[in-house]
């Protein structure tokens, strides 16, 4: 596993809100003002994300949210950010966040992304939904003007015409590199548009098994060395995963990020007040485990700096070494099975299993 | 060094001995892309084909992924080349011989009667054996299948995509095979000749107006195009003016439409190190060059012609025979003569490549041979080809 190479520290920096973009009524994107001495910091690829913490109702919360801007590109950061129903932090960024804000900012990571080379002569699948399209288009926007000769096939599902995020940009690019970038749509319940001069061509339904499978026969690959990237809601993730498995797609050319909530283990009997021995930052320390809290959380309330951010099992940056004992995963979207093999876990979603637990971070 | 006797650039032995023979099968026909054919010829997930590539035999399957799979074409177990897919949508990749078998991706899925003949896989998870498939590479290039041996291979496009921008216009896809028999190519023949030789002969501008002065004089040979780009050769020339002119009504195919008017013309570019192709108004053919001994080249032609209905094909055939075109160009024997016998009364331009080609090679043997000088710009290219084929071969470990 690699991983937490610059965030090890935590360390956060207020970077200036130059930008706020309605895309749809639901989302809007934002974008940063880097300042120069930060460029190294917040050097990104394709694909990753930001974590930014506020302060809403007294309390510290943390979201990670996707870069849409490439880093290719002269263009600012720029993260997208749709409304979660009853979300806390995403509704409160797109009602609130306005120019000349400043926001705690954590610098890029995330193991989803497309590391781009120009000499790759490549065919790159991109699935996405919904929000899911924001580190796709960043990964399409980058693969495009990096690797010459590569291609671009993005298979986009979303609810219906008017709650297509960039799609606009979307068609520039298409309008740009017409004979690399493939850009279908698909969704699920459009609006019929007797009356609309301009003709906006999709496919109707979700990504799912049976539609995944419509893509790769309708634009088979041109350049043999393929890639699958696949961006949304659990479910889609699943169903696009599946699609591909099924039709022979090896494991090691499938990446994923999954975007809202997956499923969470229910009912796990945890031990209460289990010793937690916890070595980061070079120190060792002991506490308990309090009834149905994470080893995250335990080492948060202890007064330590665990390194953390998404807190929702997806990110990875909690990652620790389980040396002793055995824990069990409220969900786990972000560790691959051999990592899990070698002792990994996520600590933010780490309940123990055994009176005493050991991790390393 | 002792003092041999030289082409231009390699020795004559280069094109006579079965050593030199070996040696570019081993480190240029083993250490390039390799022509493996259209893409249509693997159409359907599932189909595969193997295909000689230098001393490699390499197996292309298409998976249910659309995606081509290349290994070498060699049983794990006793180095068989048998394989073949099968099961239900060919999910496997199986040898007939003691049926060992393989997923899509080489690993080794299946040994029989595994833990009673070979204690030694008892347990273990056979694609952990050190046994799966060697894999190798498979590329597309203008609607070509190209195979290079290595695994990870150098991308197709890093060696082709210099050349690329002075290729025909055409874009290949659209096109459909023509072939006067079924499932055969539109020509093969072989040549008695050293491989080099017949690629020197398509690669030199200098003999255009003379050996064929009365076959390919429909072209404007004084005013090609040619040079290099790393490796490999382009070649461009205009129809003459007068076929130029009457070119909807002379073409003796329907024209092929996705080239543009203003850029009609005979591509005919050399792809390193043995694959040219023909690529003009109305045909688009790869020229395989495939050694088969230092005195003996296979050359196989693959043709392509506009996707038109048999009618417009007619149609356009006899408003060709009606254009006074044709009593001006093509057709002519360079000499009078019975045309049955005698190449050089053919008026067949192949004819008269292979006709050349051999007479060369023979002289090879004579203690008299030499080449006696090389024209500037008309032959440099053949300076050039042999340049290349030693710098390549020196690159990739030959001692010459």
């Amino acid at each position: 596993m690699e991983q937490k190479s610059k965030t090890m520290n935590n360390k956060s920096f207020p970077l200036k809100v130059i930008d706020v973009k309605h895309e749809t009524k639901d989302a809007v994107s934002i974008s940063f003002d880097l300042p120069y001495e930060l460029y190294e910091t917040f050097d990104y690829k394709a694909g990753q994300h930001l974590t930014l913490i506020f302060n809403i109702n007294d309390k510290e919360v943390r979201r990670s949210y996707s870069l849409c801007s490439s880093p290719v590109l002269e263009e600012n950061i720029r993260i997208g950010v749709k409304r979660v129903k009853n979300g806390l932090v995403s509704n409160y960024i797109n009602d609130k966040i306005k120019i000349g804000d400043t926001i705690e900012i954590m610098p890029p990571e995330g193991r989803f992304y497309a590391d781009s080379k120009k000499e790759f002569y490549k065919t790159y699948y991109l699935f996405s939904a919904g929000s899911g399209i924001t580190p796709i288009f960043s990964i399409a926007k980058t693969v495009l003007n990096t690797e010459e000769r590569s291609f671009v096939y993005l298979f986009f599902g979303n609810r219906d015409q008017e709650s297509i995020i960039f799609k606009k940009e979307l068609d520039e690019l298409k309008e740009q590199f017409p004979e690399r970038f493939i850009l279908v749509h698909t969704l699920s319940k459009p609006k019929t548009s007797w009356f609309s001069k301009n003709e906006f061509e999709f496919r109707k339904g979700r990504v799912d098994e049976e539609s995944v499978n419509w893509f790769i026969n309708e634009y088979p690959p041109y350049a043999q060395n393929t890639e699958y990237y696949i961006c949304g809601p659990g479910k889609m993730i699943e169903d696009t995963e599946e699609a591909l498995h099924k039709i022979d797609v090896p494991q090691n050319r499938i990446f994923k990020e999954y975007f809202g909530s997956g499923k969470e283990k229910k009912g796990i009997e945890s031990v209460d007040n289990a010793v937690l021995i916890a070595t980061l930052n070079g120190d060792t320390v002991e506490t308990t485990i309090p009834k149905g809290k994470t080893i995250l959380r335990t080492l948060i309330d202890f007064g330590e700096n665990p390194p953390y951010s998404c807190e929702g099992g997806v990110c990875s940056t909690c990652a620790c070494k389980l040396v002793k004992g055995k824990v069990a995963m409220k969900k786990n979207l972000g560790l691959s099975d051999e990592d899990v093999e070698k002792g990994y876990i996520l600590s933010c979603q780490s309940l123990p299993l055994t009176d005493e637990v050991e991790v390393e971070y | 060094m002792e003092n041999k006797k030289m082409m231009h650039t390699l020795p004559v032995e280069a094109y006579t001995s079965q050593k030199w023979f070996d040696m570019e099968m081993k480190y240029l026909f083993s250490t390039t892309w390799q022509f493996a054919g259209f893409v249509e010829d693997v159409p359907n997930p599932g189909d595969y084909i193997s295909v000689q590539a230098g001393l490699n035999n390499i197996f292309i399957l298409k998976g249910r992924d659309n995606r081509l799979r290349a290994f070498h074409n060699i049983c794990r177990h006793r180095g068989t080349q048998l394989l073949r897919a099968v099961g239900k949508a060919q999910k496997a990749i199986t040898c007939p011989y003691h049926d060992w078998t393989y997923d899509l991706e080489g690993k080794l899925m299946s040994v029989p009667k595994k833990d009673e003949e070979f204690p030694e896989l008892k347990g273990k998870e056979l694609h952990k054996c050190n046994l799966n498939l060697h894999e190798a590479s498979v590329d597309i290039f203008k609607g070509m299948l190209f195979v290079h041996p290595e695994k990870n291979a150098p991308s197709i496009m890093e060696f082709f995509g210099e050349v690329e921008p002075y290729l025909g216009p055409h874009i290949v896809e659209d096109l459909v095979e023509y072939s006067e028999k079924e499932e055969e190519a539109f020509y093969t023949k072989e040549i008695k000749a050293n491989w080099k030789i017949v690629v020197e002969n398509y690669i030199d501008h200098y003999h255009l107006s003379h050996l064929h002065e009365g076959t390919l004089d429909m072209y404007d040979h004084s005013k090609a195009e040619f040079g290099w780009k790393g490796p490999h050769y382009w070649f461009y020339e205009p129809l003459m003016p007068d076929y130029l002119a009457d070119v909807d009504n002379a073409v003796p195919y329907p024209l092929i439409k996705s080239v543009p008017r203003e850029q009609i013309g005979a591509y005919v570019p050399w792809l390193f190190p043995n694959i040219g192709l023909g690529e003009n108004e109305s045909a688009w053919s790869t020229f395989h060059t495939i050694p088969l001994a230092p005195d003996r080249t296979l050359v196989v032609i693959r043709s392509k012609m506009e996707n038109a209905s048999s009618w417009e094909y007619t149609k356009q055939m006899t408003k060709s025979s009606l254009s006074s075109v044709w009593q001006k160009y093509g057709n002519k024997g360079k000499y009078e003569g019975d045309a049955k016998t005698d190449p050089m009364a053919s008026g067949d331009f192949m004819e008269e490549d292979i006709y050349a080609c051999e007479q060369q090679q023979k002289s090879l043997y004579s203690p008299m041979f030499s080449v006696g000088a090389q024209a500037k710009r008309g032959e440099y290219a053949i300076w050039r080809f042999q340049e290349e084929v030693k710098k390549w071969m020196q690159n990739h470990g030959a001692k010459i």
